[in-house]
C-alpha cells in the first residue's frame, strides 16, 4: 500500500506499474513539464501528472488507457519531430512502445535548432539541438543544488531554449564547471568534451 | 525544413548620453537591495529612459537589486514589452487582431509599413531609428478596431489614409 | 431595457482624476458600509450571493475570500488587470473612467480578507489606465484611504500598482505572483491553490477588475438587489465585450444571462458587412464559437455550459457571413503559438504544430492527416497541458471546424461565403 502523501508515481512503483517519465528525476524538484507521466483520475476534467500528483484514498486512477495513450503518443511525436532523439535512447524506446509516428507532420515541420555545437570550455560541450527543455540543467544550477545560477532561458514558447546570461560562453558566466547539469541531462545536449571529441574523432580514426 | 529562429540577445551595446546615464544610476540607487520583486518595475523604468536593455545594463541592475543576473536576463528574454536589441524612438503597435482585422487592419499595417519603409509581415526598425512598427496581438481597444497605438498614445477607428499623418514627417 | 447599469454608472460623468468627482457619485460608501458591517458579514455576504469570477474561471469569489479570511497573516489581494485576452476591454474602461472604484473595492477585498498588502497588476499597453490608476492610489493615500488606521477604523493597507511587459499568460494567477515575483511568466503546479499559497508562498486572493467592481453595488444593495438580477445559478450584473461585425459595437452593462439575440440586434444595432450572422466567438481566443441556432441561449456561466460554450472573460465577437474564417483561425493559431510560455511540452509543442496546420488549411493545402493531427494536438493539449492557456487553445478553432461546416475537400467554410 502507498504511503500518505506519496505521489501516484511512487504508488504506482511499489505496486509494480510502469509509468513513464521524461523530466522527472528523483533527486530535483518536479516540475512537470513533460506531461508524459499524465494519467486519468477519474472526475478530474482534465488528465493528471503522476509525478507531482499526491495519490488519495479511493481514488480511481488509469496509468495506461485510450486517452492517457494518446495524450502521451501525441506529446512524443511532437517532441521527436522538434528535437534531434538520436542520442536519447529512453525517448527512442517510449516513441516505439507507443506507436509514435513523428513524420505525421510532414517534412517542413519547424525543427528546433541552434547552430553549431557550443564548444567554449574545456569540461562539457552544449549541443542544444539535442535539447528537450526537461529544465533539469537550471535546477541543478540554481536551488535545486548549486546555486551557482549560470543556465537560464531565452525565448517563450516553441521559441523557448537553454541560455546563459546574454548568450556569454560558459567561462564568462558564474559557472563553476562542477558538471552536474551534464550529469542530469537525459538527451546527450550536455556531454564531457571528451566523450564528445572521441564520438567526432571515431569514424576517421585508424580501423 | 524550417527552423525556428533563434532568439538570442543581440551583444551590441547602448551608447548613453550622460544625462541618461545619471538618470540610470538615480535608478540603480533607488532600486537597491529591494530584491526580486522589483525587477519588472526596475526594468520598466530603466528602459523608460534607454529605450532597450543591453548586457551592462542587465548585470548593473542585478547588482543593484541583488538577485542572479541570469534571472534579469530571463525575464528580459520572456516579456514583449522589454527589448534587448535597439528599437526605435518611437514605438507603433499596429493591433492585426480579431476584432481589427474585422474592421480592415490588414490594409492598417500595409499603410503603416509602407509609410515606414519596413516589411508588412514582421516590422522592424526604420534605418534613422526613428520608428519601430509591431504587428500586434489584441490591445484590448476592439470597440474602437481598427486600432494602434504611436508610443503611448491611442488611436482608434483608423482609416488607412489617415496613416502617413497619424506617423508625421519623422519617418 | 429597463436595467440601471451599476458598474459602468459613472464612466463619463465623472473626472476620473478627482476623488471629490468620486465621492460625490456615491464613491467611499460602500467602504464605509463595509467597515459598519465587520469582514465575517462580508464574506458572508459575497458567499451568500454566488459572485461568479468574472475573470474567466468563473469560480465563486466568497469561496476564495472565507479561505484567505480563515488563513494567517501575511496575505494579499491582487486585482487582475492583465486583460489580454483577445476581444476584451471591459476592465481598461472601469479602470479608465472610474479608477477609484477599483481602490476602493481593493480596500473592501483587503478588510473582509484582512490583508495589508495589495497590488493591481495592469497589462503594460494600458498606459492610460496604468497613469489613471497610479494617481487614484496616489490620491488615496494623501486622503487616509490608504495606509495607516483607514477610516480610524484600525486597518491597514497598502496597496501598489504593477506594470505587466507584454505577456498574455501573466493573467493566469499563478504566472501573475510569478511575475509580481519578478520572474518569467511560467504557471505554477496546482495544487496548492492561491488562497493557501499564493503571492510569496502566502494566502491569496485574486480577482479580476470587474468581479471586484461587483462588490461595491453589492455592500451597498444588498444581496436581495444583487440575487434579483440575472439567473439564480450566476447572478449579477454583467460586461459584455461586443466587437466585430454590429453597427454599434462597445462594452454593454446587462443582467447576466442576457442573450446574444437582445445583445446583437439591440444593443449592437444589428449585423453588418453582409447584415446575415455567421457565427459569434464567446469568450475570446481561449473561447468557442457559437452559430445563429444559438442566438437564445442566456449567456451566462452556466447556461453556455448546455451548448459546450462558454462565457469567459465575456467576449461576444460577431462574424457576419461574409468574413473570411480561414484568415480569423490563421489569427487565433498564431495568437496562441505566440503566447504560450513554453513549460509544458503538449502547449509549448502544440501550439506551434497548431499554427502550422491551420496556415496550411487557410492557404488551402491542408494534407491529408492534418485535421486527425490537428485534433489530436487539440485533445492532447485540453488534456495534458499545465495551464488554461493550452487546455483552451484549440477549442475555437475545432469549434469552428465542426460548427461551421468546414469542407475538407474544398477547404471552405459553408457557412461563410466563399467569394474572397
Ligand atoms: C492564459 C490565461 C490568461 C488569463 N488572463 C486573465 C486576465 O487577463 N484577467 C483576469 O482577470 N483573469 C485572467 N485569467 C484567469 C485567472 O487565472 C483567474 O482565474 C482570475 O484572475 C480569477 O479572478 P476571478 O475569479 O475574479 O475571475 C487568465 C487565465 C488564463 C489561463
Ligand atoms: S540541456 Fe539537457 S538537462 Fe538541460 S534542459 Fe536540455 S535536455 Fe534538459
Ligand atoms: S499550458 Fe502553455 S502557457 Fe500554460 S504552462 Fe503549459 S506551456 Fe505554459
Ligand atoms: S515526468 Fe511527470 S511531467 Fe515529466
Ligand atoms: S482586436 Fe484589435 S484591439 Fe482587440
Amino acid at each position: 500500500m502507498a504511503s500518505p502523501g506519496a505521489t501516484i508515481l511512487e504508488a504506482a512503483r511499489s505496486a509494480g506499474i510502469t509509468i513513464p517519465t521524461v523530466c522527472y528525476h528523483d533527486h530535483l524538484t518536479a516540475n512537470a513539464v513533460c506531461r508524459i507521466c499524465v494519467v486519468e483520475w477519474m472526475g478530474s476534467r482534465t488528465l493528471v501528472p503522476a509525478c507531482v500528483a499526491k495519490i488519495q484514498p479511493n481514488a480511481r486512477i488509469y496509468t495506461d488507457n485510450e486517452r492517457v495513450r494518446t495524450a502521451r503518443r501525441v506529446i512524443l511525436e511532437m517532441l521527436a519531430a522538434t528535437v534531434d532523439l538520436s542520442e536519447a535512447p529512453e525517448l527512442q524506446t517510449l516513441l516505439a512502445e507507443y506507436g509514435a509516428d513523428p513524420h505525421r507532420f510532414g517534412s517542413d515541420a519547424a525543427r528546433r535548432e541552434h547552430g553549431p555545437v557550443k564548444v567554449d570550455n574545456p569540461f562539457y560541450v552544449r549541443d542544444y539541438d539535442k535539447c528537450i527543455l526537461c529544465w533539469r540543467c537550471v535546477q541543478v544550477c540554481a536551488e535545486d543544488v548549486q546555486f551557482t545560477f549560470a543556465l537560464g532561458f531565452n525565448g517563450r514558447g516553441f521559441e523557448t531554449s537553454i541560455a546563459t546570461f546574454f548568450d556569454r560562453p560558459m567561462p564568462e558566466t558564474t559557472c563553476v564547471f562542477c558538471g552536474n547539469c551534464v550529469g542530469v541531462c537525459p538527451t546527450g545536449a550536455l556531454k564531457g568534451k571528451r566523450e564528445y571529441l572521441a564520438a567526432q574523432g571515431a569514424p576517421i580514426g585508424p580501423r | 525544413m524550417t527552423t525556428s529562429s533563434s532568439v538570442s540577445p543581440t551583444a551590441a551595446h547602448l551608447h548613453l548620453s550622460p544625462r541618461q546615464a545619471t538618470a540610470v544610476h538615480a535608478i540603480l540607487r533607488r532600486y537597491r537591495g529591494k530584491g526580486s520583486a522589483y525587477l519588472l518595475p526596475c526594468l520598466h523604468d530603466v528602459q523608460a529612459i534607454t529605450g532597450w536593455l543591453d548586457a551592462d545594463l542587465a548585470a548593473q541592475i542585478a547588482e543593484s537589486l541583488d538577485i542572479p543576473a541570469v534571472q534579469v536576463h530571463n525575464v528580459i528574454e520572456f516579456y514583449a514589452l522589454f527589448y534587448d536589441h535597439p528599437v526605435g524612438r518611437t514605438i507603433v503597435r499596429v493591433c492585426d487582431d480579431l476584432a481589427c482585422y474585422l474592421a480592415g487592419s490588414e490594409a492598417i499595417v500595409r499603410a503603416c509599413a509602407a509609410h515606414l519603409g519596413l516589411d508588412p509581415e514582421h516590422g522592424g526598425t526604420t534605418a534613422d531609428g526613428a520608428f519601430t512598427l509591431e504587428i500586434h496581438p489584441c490591445l484590448g481597444r476592439c470597440e474602437q478596431a481598427p486600432f494602434l497605438m504611436i508610443g503611448d498614445e491611442a488611436h482608434g477607428f483608423v482609416r488607412p489614409e489617415q496613416v502617413p499623418a497619424l506617423l508625421g514627417g519623422e519617418a | 431595457m429597463t436595467y440601471q447599469p451599476v458598474l459602468t454608472a459613472r464612466l463619463g460623468k465623472i473626472d476620473p482624476a478627482s476623488l471629490q468627482d468620486y465621492e460625490a457619485a456615491g464613491g467611499f460608501q460602500a467602504l464605509a458600509r463595509a467597515v459598519e458591517l465587520g469582514p465575517k458579514a462580508i464574506v458572508e455576504l459575497l458567499r451568500e450571493a454566488y459572485l461568479l469570477g468574472r475573470g474567466g474561471a468563473a469560480f465563486p469569489a466568497g469561496i476564495k475570500w472565507k479561505a484567505v479570511s480563515e488563513a494567517p497573516a501575511p496575505k494579499y489581494v491582487i486585482a487582475n488587470a492583465d486583460e489580454s485576452e483577445p476581444g476584451t476591454f471591459k476592465d481598461r474602461i472601469l479602470m479608465e473612467g472610474d479608477p477609484f472604484a477599483l481602490v476602493e473595492a481593493m480596500l473592501i477585498a483587503a478588510f473582509a480578507v484582512g490583508a495589508e498588502q495589495g497590488y493591481i497588476y495592469i497589462r503594460g499597453e494600458y498606459p492610460q489606465a496604468i497613469a489613471r490608476v497610479q494617481h487614484a492610489v496616489n490620491t488615496c493615500y494623501n486622503a487616509g484611504y490608504l495606509g495607516r488606521n483607514i477610516l480610524g477604523a484600525g486597518f491597514h493597507f497598502d496597496l501598489e500598482v504593477r506594470k505587466g511587459a507584454g505577456a498574455y499568460i501573466c493573467g493566469e494567477e499563478t504566472a501573475l505572483f510569478e511575475s509580481i515575483e519578478g520572474k518569467r511568466g511560467f504557471p505554477r503546479l496546482k495544487p496548492p491553490f492561491p488562497t493557501e499559497c499564493g503571492l510569496f508562498g502566502r494566502p491569496t486572493v485574486i480577482n479580476n477588475v470587474e468581479t471586484l467592481l461587483c462588490v461595491l453595488p453589492l455592500v451597498l444593495r444588498g444581496l436581495d438587489w444583487f440575487k434579483s438580477i440575472g439567473p439564480e445559478k450566476s447572478p449579477g450584473p454583467k460586461l459584455y465585450c461586443l466587437s466585430g461585425r454590429v453597427h454599434r459595437p462597445g462594452l454593454v452593462e446587462a443582467p447576466m444571462g442576457t442573450t446574444l439575440r437582445t445583445l446583437i440586434y439591440d444593443y449592437g444595432g444589428g449585423v453588418s458587412g453582409s447584415g446575415e450572422l455567421g457565427g459569434v466567438l464567446l469568450g475570446g481566443a481561449a473561447g468557442v464559437f457559437v452559430t445563429p441556432e444559438h442566438l437564445d441561449v442566456s449567456l451566462d456561466f452556466a447556461g453556455l455550459r448546455t451548448i459546450d460554450a462558454v462565457l469567459g472573460s465575456g467576449v461576444v465577437m460577431v462574424f457576419d457571413t461574409s468574413v473570411d474564417m480561414k484568415a480569423v483561425l490563421r489569427r487565433i493559431a498564431r495568437f496562441f503559438r505566440h503566447e504560450s510560455c513554453g513549460k509544458c511540452y503538449p502547449c509549448q509543442l502544440g501550439t506551434q504544430r497548431q499554427h502550422e496546420i491551420v496556415e496550411r488549411l487557410a492557404a488551402g493545402r491542408l494534407r491529408s492527416g492534418d485535421l486527425l493531427a490537428l485534433r489530436e494536438i487539440g485533445q492532447t493539449m485540453r488534456d495534458a497541458s499545465i495551464c488554461g492557456l493550452g487546455q483552451t487553445a484549440s477549442g475555437a478553432i475545432l469549434s469552428a471546424i465542426d460548427r461551421f461546416g468546414f469542407d475538407e475537400h474544398t477547404g471552405r467554410f459553408l457557412r461563410f461565403d466563399s467569394n474572397w
